[in-house]
């Protein structure tokens, strides 16, 4: 569980259950058959915007073919009682394993693409499957009565019953979903959805973590297609698998607010009821109302409040009064790394990267020392943000070999360099904005493979050797630039790295900003930190670098004690131009 | 199987994949416009061909506007002049809704835009097609022409074996490649086309150029809806639609731009071409409800191991 | 002919640009000099209208940039050349000319104009069919300039033209640039990291270090003071 995620679970579900309760009684004084249904109905798309929530909200893989589950459920219900006489209780627990599975198989090859690519092709599973089961002759199965055994069937004369029902599922599914905001699991699909490249160099492995979305996503899914196809008795393949349902999905859940789990909640309370009643009533007029409301919603929704009315209606209203309390937890204690000097931690070798005909990087060769910090600087252009994305994983190596204590960093995935003991920043720093500080920066602990009472232990005491202790509650979207720039660096820290990798960490700082961060880069290097450092601001680098490493055109330029590199000949031509060396010396 | 019939069922096949196959094409070029080289993922475009089949249907059947023309010009007159009304259309779609989640706005973001788009354009097309239901009912219609009826016979070749061209394909099949061809003559040598071309590849640079790449935009975007609908009119006379017809084919569409490769107008034709072509070989061994089944397993598979396509630039893999 | 007042930028949550002033008289040349990072390509951003300022005006020609929109600028005759050339790979080279020429002012002299291009660069003529994007970098950057001068301006604006390039081919480029300054008298705005060879061809320079003008002079001036290579070089204290 993350930090103060025990009281946040018993506020949420005590807010659920109350939820709950209301809507039963509501449920008691209905008496209208319609309305019954569109009571049952209403949790049933609730629960299926939040399975889709936990793929596409949370983890930011925006599916258009959530039917593909929804119909394997329902398939699943209302084969088994067809050909196996098999309880629809049992049927929706089968269904349930389906879809898992269903999810492994989908998410496979799918996950390897990204973006409208992922989306578009999720769509065409449940279509495919349409087709099949259109052409298997399943036109139109029903679930047969087995007045026998009512109860086992599923089978209740009070239609109640059955909202009851859907309201226990969504209750269990709504859990679900609060325990995983409430975790690492939450946590690490947040950090996918912002920057899944900062995710990856944070230690998370984004392939399998999205993969766990899907099958907890499918599996819901699927429980509450099996339902629904008890609940209506007769299924056709468009009504489970058709695009209105995948559809139905999302509408509902940007409607409400994406990303949260009350998000779906309030998009199925408003849009539901409000889309079949007016089917209802204006249905032989206007057939299709339905759709035309959804599509008008999901616009407007876009382009007045694209998160969705929860987060809009929550920032407007409820914005958080002050900084949540410090969490009360004895920062790790790591004792300082006692440095050897001299020993070299990194050692680079002719390491190369070209793009088309474009060498970026070429044979660059050079090795930091533990304890050391170590400035990159050249030219615009140089390759030098290349020559970190190569050697943190981000690109392949063309030729050359990178070793870290020995052991071999080329050729790995981002996140297994970051587990090796490898920290790295970037250039633009995207941060949670909502979420308080100690969430940001768990992150790195998290990817670094931590238990959850460790972790929260190595992140405070990361914003501790930042100094940023005091904002630990503060939501993030209220720092400062240079605070900003700090947290990034917490959360590198929060990982227990060897070794970091700082990419124009003072950019666009002014002279007092840019100190206090100096203090802070000394302070880590005098307990043992070594850091490699690309920046601009030469006036501090001069100030903070053991030692340069001078890049141009892909090259290494020049390596050296500070003073003695600017004042090579070779560097300030580079730096301002030969004539301008030639003047000077003539 | 008797050879003699094996070939005819071939041969059928092969002018069916090219008649229907460049019908598609032009489909596609309409969606290559908008997808391939504005980057807007556009989710509605099965919607715009079903405009551009109403439009062409009420043009010719309903208001009678174009009766004079009788039955044998009238209908491909239609699919042309669908064309104009949907690019206004488009173009009011582009300025009011999808300009504001695309083009320089949204340049340089995380994704470019492709979230909110995906999702205003779902909402378009829910509207359209729910829209279209109310507005044109759901009982399917047809741009009614003798031709569909008619074939011209060549053979026998290769002994009794007779292929059939039917004349409403062949004469769409014409016609469809005459606007294609007019497409690219427009973009390859007007300023008009340079400009749209330059504003695809570098709109900062465009801007720098003095062009308005906004506009330039909805120029873009008429014409690839415009394009689609004209396709859509031309199918219209051979097939019967309902409001609900342009989701069978979105899924052909992407197949075949992808197919053809992203950025490349010219390849959404042949990967068009080229779906169509598969479409009609399938009909061979397959019944006809596998047969859509079939060109999603091509796109699945196109997208999973070769989503640069035949001609284009690398596309977004994890 | 160009006038910057006060101009203060904050671009991506940075404070770029401070109180940046700078004049551009009619018929001169001006350079603008820095390191990495001091500015220098927001400046010319926020001339072309890609990013707004927080505070101050830029005019030209009387007229107040900032109520324009960015493709205005050139039918108003600022001629931009962007950072990295900004080809269209797509195109060809002549059809790159052509996009240069969009405006009125333009295509009125277009003939003029294409035969005064393919004087100053030969080798434009030589490729008119080729792709842009097969182009080498020093070909890339003489099409872009050319591109610049094809919509017959008033200001032509180069933005980094050495950058990516070999000294001997950026010396090259800063030939003809001068050449043009010479023989057509047009008013040019050179932004640059090479100070020397951008300086000593210029009539006006000034340096920008971390978003403000530090100093301003000819180029004399600026060549013998040691300021310079102590901004660049990150001598300089507090």
């Amino acid at each position: 569980m993350r930090y103060g995620a025990g009281p946040q679970l018993k506020r949420d579900l005590t807010r659920l259950a109350v939820l709950a309760a209301a809507y039963l009684m509501l449920m008691l004084f209905v008496k209208n058959s319609y309305y019954q249904l569109i009571l049952t109905l209403v949790p049933v798309w609730a629960l299926f915007g939040v399975s889709w929530n936990i793929l596409s909200g949370y983890g930011g893989q925006l599916s258009f073919g959530h039917a593909s589950f929804f119909g394997i459920g329902a398939y699943t219900v209302t084969l088994a009682v067809v050909y196996w006489s098999l309880s629809p209780w049992l049927g929706i627990v089968l269904g349930m394993v389906l879809g898992g599975l269903a999810a492994v198989a989908i998410g496979t090859p799918t996950f390897r693409l990204r973006g409208h690519y992922f989306a578009l092709s999720m769509l065409a599973y449940p279509l495919a499957i349409l087709y099949v089961l259109q052409y298997l002759g399943f036109q139109e199965v029903s679930i047969p009565m087995h007045r026998d055994n009512p109860v086992a069937f599923m089978e209740f004369s009070e239609p109640r019953i059955y909202t009851l029902i859907a309201v226990c599922l969504l209750v269990a599914g709504v859990a679900v979903s609060l325990i995983i905001e409430n975790s690492r699991f939450g946590l690490a699909l947040l950090a996918i959805r912002q920057n899944e490249l900062a995710a990856e160099a944070a230690g998370i492995n984004a392939r399998l973590w999205k993969m766990r979305s899907l099958v907890v996503s499918g599996m819901i899914a699927a429980v509450v297609g099996g339902f629904y196809a008890r609940v209506l008795l007769v299924i056709t393949p468009d009504s489970v698998f058709g695009m209105l349902v995948s559809a139905q999905a999302v509408v509902v859940t940007l409607f409400g607010g994406v990303a949260s789990v009350w998000g779906p909640l309030i998009g199925a309370a408003i849009l539901v009821p409000l889309a079949e009643t007016l089917q209802a009533e204006l249905g032989t007029y206007l057939p299709g109302i339905q759709g035309v409301i959804y599509g008008l919603a999901i616009i407007g929704i876009m382009l007045l409040a694209p998160d969705g009315l929860f987060w809009t209606i929550r920032d407007r209203w409820f914005r958080p009064k002050g900084a949540a309390p410090i969490p009360d937890v004895a920062p790790m204690t790591v004792a300082s790394r006692p440095v050897r000097a001299g020993v070299p931690l990194l050692v680079v070798e002719n390491v190369s990267r070209a793009f088309g005909g474009l060498k970026a990087v070429s044979e660059v060769s050079f090795s930091v020392t533990e304890g050391e910090i170590l400035g990159i600087i050249g030219p615009n252009g140089a390759g030098k943000t290349t020559l970190f994305n190569v050697l943190n994983g981000v690109l392949s190596a063309d030729e050359g070999s990178a070793q870290l204590s020995g052991q071999q960093m080329l050729g790995r995935k981002t996140f297994e360099v970051c587990r090796m003991g490898v920290g790295r920043t970037f250039q633009v720093v995207r941060s949670f904005p909502r979420l308080p500080v100690i969430d940001n920066v768990i992150v790195g602990a998290y990817g670094a493979g931590l238990s959850d009472r460790d972790a929260i232990a190595s992140a405070v005491r990361a914003l501790r050797q930042v100094g940023l202790q005091d904002q630990s509650g503060m939501a993030a979207g209220q720092l400062t630039n240079k605070q900003l720039r700090l947290m990034e660096l917490a959360r590198a820290l929060a990982g227990n790295p060897r070794l970091l990798l700082l990419d124009e960490t003072l950019a666009g700082l002014g002279r007092e900003e840019c100190d206090s961060v100096l203090t802070v880069l000394a302070g880590l290097r005098e307990h043992g930190m070594t850091i490699c450092i690309i920046e601009h601001t030469m006036h501090a680098m001069m100030r903070l670098a053991d030692r340069f490493v001078v890049l141009d055109h892909g090259r290494v330029l020049a390596t050296g004690l500070p003073r003695a590199v600017v004042e090579d000949s070779s560097v300030i031509e580079a730096y301002l131009g030969k004539k301008w060396l030639a003047r000077q010396n003539a | 199987m008797d050879l003699e019939i094996l070939v005819e069922n071939v041969l059928n096949a092969v002018t069916a994949g090219i008649t229907i196959g460049c019908i598609y094409g032009l489909m596609c070029i309409g969606l290559g416009l908008i997808f391939g080289v504005m980057r807007i993922v556009n989710f509605a475009q099965g919607e715009l061909l079903m405009l551009g089949m109403f439009a062409s249907f009420y043009l010719v059947t309903g208001g009678k506007a174009l009766a004079f023309l009788g039955p044998y010009w009238g209908p491909f007159v239609g699919a042309i002049c669908a064309a104009p009304i949907v690019f206004v259309g488009g173009a009011l779609l582009h300025k009011f809704l999808l300009s504001r989640v695309s083009g320089l706005r949204t340049a340089g973001t995380l994704d470019e835009g492709h979230f909110g788009q995906l999702i205003v354009t779902l909402g378009i097309s829910l509207i359209l097609q729910n829209g279209g239901q109310i507005v044109f009912g759901s009982t399917p219609v047809a741009v009614r022409t003798p031709l569909s009826a008619e074939a011209f016979l060549i053979g026998p070749v290769y002994g009794g074996a007779t292929v059939f061209l039917n004349k409403a394909k062949l004469i769409a099949f014409v016609v469809a490649i005459l606007v294609a061809v007019v497409l690219y003559m427009t973009l390859e040598y007007t300023r008009l086309g340079k400009a749209l071309r330059a504003s695809a590849d570098n709109p900062t640079a465009a801007t720098y150029m003095g062009i308005e790449v906004d506009r330039a935009y909805r120029v873009a975007f008429g014409l690839g809806a415009a394009i689609t609908a004209v396709a859509g009119g031309l199918m219209a006379t051979y097939i019967s639609f309902g409001p609900f017809v342009g989701f069978d084919y979105v899924i052909i569409m992407y197949s075949g731009v992808v197919l053809g490769g992203m950025g490349s107008i010219l390849g959404a034709f042949w990967g068009g071409l080229t779906v169509g072509f598969v479409q009609q070989f399938s009909a061979l061994i397959l019944p006809p409800q596998l047969q859509n089944a079939a060109i999603f397993v091509v796109f699945l598979m196109i997208v999973l191991l070769r989503p640069q396509g035949l001609f284009g630039r690398s596309a977004e893999r994890a | 002919m160009l006038e910057v007042r006060d101009l203060s930028v904050a671009y991506g949550g940075l404070r770029a640009l401070t109180d940046v002033s700078l004049s551009v008289a009619e018929g001169r040349f001006v350079t603008l000099v820095g390191p990495n990072g001091a500015g220098k390509s927001t400046l010319f951003k926020t001339i072309s209208g890609v990013v707004p300022p927080v505070s101050g005006t830029i005019t030209f020609a009387g007229e107040n940039l900032l109520a324009r929109r960015p493709s205005d600028r050139a039918h108003l005759g600022i001629a931009h050349v962007p950072e990295g050339r900004q080809v269209f790979k797509t195109l060809t080279v002549r059809e790159n000319l052509e996009m240069g020429a969009y405006p009125k002012a333009g295509r009125a002299q277009w003939t003029q104009t294409l035969d005064r291009i393919h004087t100053l660069f030969p080798i434009l003529a030589e490729r008119a069919g080729q792709m842009a994007g097969t182009l080498s970098g020093g070909e890339q950057q003489m099409l872009a300039i050319g591109r610049g001068l094809a919509c017959a301006p008033r200001l032509l604006m180069l933005d980094e033209p050495s950058m990516g390039l070999a000294p001997s081919v950026a010396e090259m480029i800063f030939d003809r640039i001068s050449q043009i300054h010479r023989e057509d008298g047009l008013t040019i705005l050179l932004v640059e990291q090479r100070v020397a060879e951008a300086l000593e061809r210029s009539d006006r320079g000034y340096v920008l270090e971390t978003g403000h003008i530090v100093l301003e002079g000819s180029y004399e001036t600026l060549l013998s003071d040691d300021r310079v290579r102590r901004s660049y070089l990150g001598l300089t204290e507090a």
